[in-house]
């Protein structure tokens, strides 16, 4: 087996093309797996993954627990509703605690950015970044390019369009750096308040302002999720204007190919940043990344503990 | 130790480094000879600098002696080589005459030169007027609260108003509560790539803005600590083109650092007044050397470990910096600019802008001085810092100059 470059998965900026093919390809064979009547490998047998989740996570953590059982690993969910963190302990003080009870892996969610960094730098684990702030989710993004590739062959000169709340979207920075990397050309389109400003480092991608233009080349477009807590912050006048404007309808589709590819990292705000009859019509393939999203889970974690095993 | 005798030390006399020469310090003084059999040192043609005078001291005694008190500032202060400083507690309001006569109690125990700041309004609550008057023949040198943002304008032009019948000055870090919106960092190329939440420049110029307004309406002369970015500085030469009394200072790390040190997450970088980019920061040094800038301050503020032990947004802003301002910044400020205007920026005017006199370095007057050898690197390691904390940027990194060691009230202290 190739080794991965990366002991962590804090993000994908800086992961290298050899890196990223080596997940997406594991991520493949897992997939076969995944349509098998028996859906389980021995890979993680013995090894204990602790699901360290700060924020509020359905399916990204579902996702995540449902591939280490798959792996055959020992799961243990730990959120911080029902912890010890609500008492006052600090994250140093629960990793290390958790990692004294011999753990392997950790999967991190956390509202700051850094967090997974931070928590490498205090423990022995493997540490897999499920989201940290609006800074990465790099998993998401593998399931985003691994279901391109899936529909489309591949990633290399595909034209690739977010559009949405780029400013505060962990999907869109990770995507972007990922994507780039693997030879797509990235489109990001937003209202002007919810892009960044200071794009220098960002310079591999195009920034538009006009979603008809942003969606017209695009093989494949990703509609991020609007917040609600957005208009509260008078970052947007209404959902409804900004339907009118950046959602993906019918009417916007008309400007865009016929075969694109339609994508949302969930939950879907139905009506809001995509039509209905988009999200369930015959170019979404919204189902495609949920069950994609195992098997790139699966791939990350039997890579990184391949990894470990073998130094 | 009160006596000393300084072998081969170059001491800045006159606006200029002398050749090696033997200082007798007796008694905190230069004297012509010393006791017979007075300790001797050898410094080996290191630089005798006058003691620094450090702005924005904050040494949280007493309400939160849990963090740090007065004993460990001092400590800090004489490792550091600095005779004096100008205090102002972000966490505890100098609000009336007991509240200061309180910590000058605890500050004269020391022996060395610390200037207070009273508040201008109860509790940094921009609500009720302190008593300034009161303060202000208490001993307070100027009026500041904290680190907060007075947004109300009416109170501020209220507070002015009243406070200048003490004819003292005002102090303010300028920065938009509402505009910084929970921003910890600059917003730039850096924070944006990130996806952190950022301060824009705005926050800050237009902040100074009002209250240059303010003070050229009301005649009051106001203070700008830890000036950040480019745009203030011209804010502040054209205020002064028009005849308002400004002053402004740089904070020492913000000479160090810019924006692009968020890469690295490391709590240690998340201070009150955010790192802004590289422009700005080459900004701050053209202020420096334009004189546009005062006064370079150090902004001491002690964070608990386990404040500063977490992700970078959870972290305590706020970084100490006493122990490693000289030899971090020395090397970096003479390649620049004169050693006399170093001298300046350091020591004479943060001294003058607390009404407090300078130090000097003069045969047969008082000598405070801190030994520097400028081209001898150090490396930061927990054990450079007095009291508890280790809230420190520079940590683990090497400074270009080492201190020897310092000479402050007549008390020898080898670092």
């Amino acid at each position: 087996m190739s080794a991965l470059e990366i002991k962590h998965l804090f993000g994908l900026r800086g992961v290298s093309k050899h890196d990223i093919r080596l997940i997406l390809d594991n991520a493949k064979q897992f997939r076969e797996i995944l349509e098998r009547p028996v859906k389980k490998v021995p890979s993680l047998r013995g090894m204990t993954v602790v699901n360290l989740f700060f924020e509020n996570s359905t399916r990204t953590r579902t996702s995540f627990e449902l591939a280490e059982k798959r792996l055959s690993a020992d799961t243990v969910n730990f959120t911080s509703s029902n912890s010890s963190v609500k008492k006052g302990e600090t994250l140093v003080d629960t990793l290390r605690n958790i990692e004294a009870m011999k753990i392997d892996i950790v999967v991190v969610r956390h509202k700051g950015t850094g967090v997974p960094k931070f928590l490498a730098d205090n423990s022995d684990a493997i540490i897999v970044n499920a989201g940290d702030g609006a800074h990465e989710h790099p998993t998401q993004a593998l399931l985003d390019m691994l279901t391109i590739e899936e529909k489309l062959g591949t990633l290399e000169g595909k034209n690739v369009t977010i559009v949405g709340d780029i400013r505060h979207s962990r999907v869109a920075r990770s995507n972007l750096w990922g994507m780039t990397t693997m030879g797509a050309h990235v489109t990001l389109c937003g209202p002007s308040t919810l892009v960044p400003r200071n794009t220098e480092l960002m310079d591999k991608v195009t920034w538009e302002s006009d979603v008809k233009k942003a969606v017209k080349d695009a093989d494949a477009i990703i509609a991020l999720r609007l917040q609600k807590e957005r208009m509260d912050d008078a970052l947007l006048p209404s959902m409804r204007e900004y339907r009118n404007t950046f959602g993906i309808t019918h009417e916007l589709l008309e400007c865009a190919k016929d075969k694109v590819l339609i994508m949302h990292p969930g939950p879907i705000n139905r009506g809001v940043e995509l039509d209905s009859e988009i999200a369930d019509g015959d170019n979404s393939v919204i189902l495609n990344q949920v069950t994609n999203g195992v098997a790139v889970r699966m791939a990350v974690l039997y890579l990184l503990a391949g990894g470990r095993a073998n130094a | 130790m009160r006596n000393l005798v300084l072998n081969n030390v170059r001491p800045f006399v006159n606006g200029k480094f002398d050749n090696p020469t033997k200082m007798c310090l007796v008694d905190g003084a230069w004297a012509d000879s010393a006791p017979e059999g007075t300790q001797e040192f050898d410094a080996k043609g290191s630089l005798a600098i006058p003691a620094l005078f450090g702005l924005g001291l904050d040494f949280k005694e007493p309400l939160r002696d849990d963090i740090y008190t007065f004993k460990d500032g001092v400590d800090a202060m004489r490792r550091g080589g600095f005779y004096g400083g100008l205090y102002e507690s972000c966490a505890n309001a100098i609000d009336d005459s007991l509240k200061l006569s309180a910590i000058q109690q605890i500050s004269a125990k020391y022996g060395l030169s610390i200037a207070f700041l009273g508040a201008f309004s109860n509790g940094y609550q921009c609500k009720d007027l302190s008593e300034m008057v009161e303060l202000a023949q208490s001993g307070a040198i100027g009026f500041g609260d904290g680190n907060q943002d007075c947004s109300r304008s009416r109170f501020l032009r209220l507070a002015m108003e009243y406070g200048s019948m003490t004819g003292k000055r005002f102090f303010f870090m300028p920065l938009d509560d509402s505009l910084r919106h929970h921003g910890l960092v600059h917003e730039g190329c850096y924070a944006d790539t990130l996806g952190m939440k950022a301060i824009p420049r705005v926050a800050e110029t237009i902040a100074a803005f009002r209250i240059l307004e303010m003070a050229r309406f009301l005649k009051v002369p106001v203070h700008f600590k830890q000036v950040s970015c480019g745009e203030t500085l011209r804010l502040i030469e054209d205020a002064r083109k028009i005849g308002v009394d400004v002053t402004c200072d740089v904070d020492i790390y913000h000479l160090l650092f810019d924006d692009s040190c968020l890469f690295n997450l490391d709590s240690n970088y998340n201070v009150p007044m955010p790192f802004r980019s590289a422009e700005d920061r080459e900004a701050l040094w053209k202020g420096l050397e334009s004189g546009v800038v005062n006064a370079i301050s150090i902004n001491h503020d002690p964070v608990l470990r386990q404040d500063k032990e977490v992700n970078f947004e959870d972290a305590v802003p706020g970084a100490i910096s006493l122990e490693v301002a000289l030899p971090a910044l020395w090397k970096s400020l003479c390649g620049r600019l004169s050693a006399a205007r170093a001298v300046e920026l350091l020591s004479t005017a943060p001294a003058q802008l607390a009404g407090v006199a300078p130090a000097e370095i003069r045969k047969g007057s008082a000598a405070n001085l801190v030994l520097l050898d400028p081209d001898t690197p150090t490396e930061v390691t927990p054990s450079m810092f007095a009291g508890q904390v280790r809230n420190c940027p520079l940590l683990g990194q090497k400074l270009p100059s080492k201190i020897l060691g310092t000479y402050l009230g007549g008390l020898w202290t080898e670092v």
